[in-house]
């Protein structure tokens, strides 16, 4: 029995669709608010501590009341601050200078210059992210003693270069993978070989990535205790992290001194990250959205 | 000299994707060639085989009488305008367009100059110093252009490079694009998938599908006198009709079998035509909307239709009318559970924009005889005798 | 106004023919780019992890090495220090749904946008630019005998009970549990605000539209679109527990009392540089690369059965 198809009656009138929820009352803005004080608070309790407690002198610190810059002043005489805050910077730079040099045509090449095993080869770089220095700790200082490059600085920036390779090579070859390919190719047919390309093209746009890679690997290297701890044996070359942990582990310091160190040690990393902010947050959602 | 020749080139993806299947196609000096088909039909590839940007499976491809299959890009002089533009975004307009030059090693006073006189004709002399995001779509499109033509190169190759412009900036640039290319008489090779840009664009069009050329021909030539029902559908807008049918015998020769209806073929058909036999697969017919006349009255050689659909365009109205059945009903055919058993045969039609035509209204319509074509029910190859 | 254009007369075209295609120079210039790449990451990284299989086997106090063979596996597998150590990172991993919660938590209350919210996430990214050495001094300020804690419990009354967190092994493990916690805050934070930034906010509407309530559209649009910002999360914490957790006892309890805070990460320090015994901090160096290891693949193994 076949049967014409008839158009179809006007709908039959539907339910009015749920009211969609008020934006929160007042009252709801205020506790939220009140929630990301308590959190601040807590977040910033370290810091209230080290400032309270380094503007006291020893025996102020000890019998519990006043105010003092004794502290500070003592401190350079007990560790030689402004030489280990060289140090640190000097390891820190170079380290990221690696890094950057070693991960940013790497991360080019395995996004836009695919070879043989490409993929094998970047995959197993950035597996060796997940391997905890610890893990390969011994036979890696003994390498490095051998070489002769654990008195000063090199071999420590080796390490952290090596350390920090896989995660930059990552990090450049996901943002890579968001240039088209044909601002390379324009680049190709307008006469440019693959060096060129590099230098002229992909370096100039890759500059937030450059900028996480750097903050990131700064953080990480600064406040770095093992490798500095372990490769670094001449006590003038050592980091400022360094010097500051080796004095806790002294038990005979004073306390309102350690938190001055820590302090110092502190500062250059924040000022670094509230400096870079913005690149931090755009290259962490870089890794995230592949 | 700067011609182009493509030459039995073949192009195989992995071990078994034919992207572009034995092209052979002659591009002359000065020649304005568009590669025009559907998606994935190879012109992309083709035009990057020309670039230096994919190589060369078989075949050989030469520019101005050189192999250049094993040439790299930067050696062929050939320039390249990108769909997405590919502007440099940390480098100026003027940088942009001088970028080749500057890396060749020309003086910047040169430079300077040639940009100068690129930004004039495109009208860019304004926007020299600004960054790429901070130009709108079509000013990036003619900075990539100025790109190409700095170079004064031996042929331009174009991707596309309108697609990415709204339709009103589509159609002054095509204008631009022609106007440019005729100014300078450099050869291009234009790769577009749409129809209306190869029409009004090229000298000659290359129409390809699956890989393989189909026709290249003047566009005219392409339109009037296709090689296959995928060209003769392919080319022309609202595209041509076309319809399978089987022929039987009549009176004064042959007549196509259009569902209950029957349309004579005139005589002179079977000479120009290598018709198939009466009896025998039947044959895929063709005819544009152009040439379906809406008429008051039957007679002889008309057909009964019925408006399914109407489109009004402003210009003009496209009908959807379906070949009406025996009872003169033409209802789409359901069983009773609900799935479509038969459909009628439909033809699109043209009328003037003030005809007054509804859904449901039944017209006499003449196929005009002048403009009937005839292709193979299996291969699709047109019939016509010396095609 | 119309311009000359002028186009030089064309040169005699004859190209360059060499015989490398674009695909192999292209090639080419990938390997010579990731070259050094993979140089520094095989010699500092790939060929140490083959040295620590190697001496694991050996007697080795860093300048010469006898080979033993098996049963230096078998000796430290009797090692109590070694149970004691992989004991206490287990008993930490019981931090880590806590190291995940509560950065999730922060981070919805971010992302409710209330007024200088911006200023709230740089402030709680803070610490996370401190060392751990620095955090871990801080807090064992906070832990000691002396500390703050035990003010704050008398200040409340309570001022028989006092705590000796980093004294005893039990609360010593909760003290560095809660700083290991805190210090991971930020990180986590950050991540789950990038993801809930990156969630279409159509999606939300779409389900509030078909009159979904606020906790069901956190758990069946907001969690889901963010498991993979957790899985992330989890590893990252895991492997921070595994290794950067050193700087934490090493500041804070030394390892102590005896070797009751003691990980492996500290293990592994302690064993070849206090007890100067290299190859058995090789073999546990290589224990703690199985571990993290299992932990990466199960990770890439959820991740690959999600998509």
């Amino acid at each position: 029995m076949m049967a014409v198809l008839t158009p179809p009656t006007e709908s039959e009138g539907r339910n009015e669709p749920p009211p969609l929820k008020k934006p929160p009352r007042k009252i709801g803005r205020w506790v939220l608010f009140g929630a990301m004080i308590v959190v601040a608070v807590v977040m910033l309790y370290p810091f209230f501590v080290m400032g309270v407690t380094s503007l006291k002198s020893e025996s102020q610190f000890l019998s519990g009341g006043g105010f003092s810059w004794l502290s500070w002043s003592s401190l350079t005489s007990v560790i030689p601050v402004g030489q280990e805050v060289l140090s640190s910077t000097i390891v820190c730079s170079s380290s990221i200078l690696i890094i950057l040099c070693v991960g940013l045509p790497a991360g080019f090449a395995f996004s836009k210059l695919r070879f043989r095993m490409s993929t094998v080869v970047f995959l197993v770089i950035v597996s060796a992210m997940m391997v905890p220095l610890q893990a390969i700790l011994m036979p890696e200082f003994v390498n490095v003693t051998k070489l002769g490059l654990t008195g000063g600085y090199t071999g420590a920036i080796l390490v952290y270069a090596a350390l920090g390779t896989p995660f930059s090579v990552f990090l450049f070859t996901t943002y890579f993978r968001g240039v088209p390919d044909e601002l390379i190719e324009a680049g190709i047919v307008d006469g440019l070989g693959y060096f060129g390309a590099l230098w002229r093209l992909v370096l100039p746009i890759a500059v937030p990535a450059i900028a996480t890679v750097t903050v990131l690997q700064f953080i990480q290297i600064w406040d770095d205790l093992l490798v500095g701890l372990l490769f670094i044996q001449n006590t003038s070359d050592r980091p400022i992290t360094v010097g500051l942990a080796v004095l806790a582990a002294g038990r005979t310091t004073s306390i309102p001194e350690l938190m001055a160190g820590s302090i110092i040690s502190a500062l250059p990393a924040m000022l670094v990250y509230l400096g870079f902010q913005r690149y931090l947050v755009k290259g962490l959602t870089m890794g995230i959205d592949r | 000299m700067a011609e182009i020749t493509f030459d039995g080139v073949t192009k195989i993806f992995g071990d078994d994707i034919r992207a572009v299947d034995e092209l052979s196609l002659h591009v002359a000096d000065g020649e304005f060639m568009v590669l025009v088909g559907p998606s994935g039909c190879g012109k992309t590839t083709a035009l990057r085989m020309l670039a230096g940007l994919e190589d060369i499976t078989a075949g050989s491809l030469s520019i101005g009488g050189t192999v250049v299959n094993n040439v790299l890009p930067k050696d062929r002089d050939v320039a390249m305008v990108f769909q997405n533009y590919a502007l440099y975004p940390h480098m100026t307009v003027a940088q942009n367009m001088g970028f080749a030059l500057k890396i060749r090693g020309q003086s910047k006073g040169e430079v300077a100059k040639k940009v100068g006189e690129a930004a004039a004709i495109l009208r860019l002399t304004d926007y020299l110093d600004r960054r790429p995001k901070a130009l709108s779509g079509g000013q990036r499109q003619r900075v990539a252009m100025g790109r190409a033509i700095v170079r004064s190169p031996q042929a331009f190759l174009m991707d596309e490079p309108l697609s990415n412009l709204d339709a009103q900036l589509r159609v002054e640039m095509r204008l631009e694009i022609a106007r440019i290319q005729r100014l300078l008489g450099v050869a291009t090779v234009y790769v577009t998938h749409d129809q209306i840009e190869a029409m009004t664009m090229g000298d000659r069009v290359a129409v390809m599908r699956g890989g393989k050329l189909q026709q290249c021909d003047t566009p005219q030539d392409l339109y009037d006198h296709p090689k296959n029902d995928f060209v003769a559908g392919f080319m022309g807008s609202p595209p041509m009709n076309l319809l399978r049918a089987n022929l039987e015998s009549a009176d004064a020769g042959v007549a196509l079998v259009l569902g209950a209806q029957r349309l004579a073929i005139p005589s002179s058909y079977a000479t120009s035509h290598h018709l198939p036999r009466v009896d025998g697969p039947g044959v895929v017919f063709g005819v544009r909307p152009e040439d379906v006349e809406v008429r008051d009255v039957s007679s002889a050689d008309s057909l009964t239709t019925r408006v399914e659909r109407r489109e009004a365009l402003g210009a003009e109205i496209l009908v959807h009318l379906s070949l009406v059945d025996a009872e003169g009903d033409n209802a789409i055919v359901v069983n009773d559970s609900g799935a479509v058993v038969a459909r009628p045969t439909m033809l699109v039609a043209k009328m003037g924009p003030r005809s007054g035509v509804s859904v449901g209204d039944h017209l006499q319509v003449r196929l005009n005889p002048e403009h009937f074509h005839f292709f193979d029910a299996d291969s699709g190859l047109s019939l016509r005798r010396g095609a | 106004m119309s311009t000359t254009v002028t186009t030089p007369a064309a040169p005699a075209f004859a190209p360059k023919v060499r015989r490398m295609t674009l695909k192999r120079r292209r090639q080419f210039a990938g390997v010579v780019f990731a070259l050094p790449a993979i140089a520094l990451v095989v010699c500092f990284i790939g060929i140490p992890i083959g040295q620590a299989v190697y001496y694991s086997f050996t007697q080795w106090n860093g300048a010469t090495s006898t080979w033993i063979g098996p049963s230096t596996w078998t000796q430290a597998f009797h090692n109590t220090n070694l149970w004691t150590a992989l004991r206490n990172n287990g008993l930490l991993l019981l931090s880590v749904p806590f190291a995940l919660a509560l950065p999730l938590g922060i981070a919805v209350l971010l992302h409710q946008r209330v007024a200088g919210w911006r200023i709230f996430r740089s402030i709680y990214f803070l610490p996370t630019a401190i060392s751990w050495v620095v955090l871990g001094l801080v807090a064992e300020r906070f832990f000691a005998y002396q500390g703050t804690l035990n003010s704050i419990i008398h200040a409340l009354g309570f001022s028989h009970v006092s705590t000796n967190m980093l004294g005893y092994q039990s609360e010593a493990l909760i003290a560095l549990g809660i700083t290991f916690i805190f210090t991971m805050i930020g990180t986590n934070t950050m991540l789950f605000l990038t993801g809930l930034a990156t969630l279409d906010p159509s999606l939300e509407e779409a389900a509030r539209i078909d009159g979904a309530g606020r906790w069901r559209i956190f758990r069946s649009i907001t969690l889901p679109h963010l498991s993979r910002f957790v899985q992330l999360a989890f590893v990252m914490t895991v492997i921070a527990l595994f290794s950067a957790l050193f700087s934490l006892i090493f500041v804070m309890t030394g390892g102590g009392p005896g070797y009751a805070t003691t990980t492996m990460e500290f293990l592994i320090y302690e064993t070849g540089f206090n007890q100067g015994d290299f190859g058995t901090a090789a073999l546990y160096g290589l224990i703690l690369f199985v571990i993290t290891g299992i932990v990466g693949v199960v990770q890439l193994r959820l991740i690959g059965s999600n998509e």
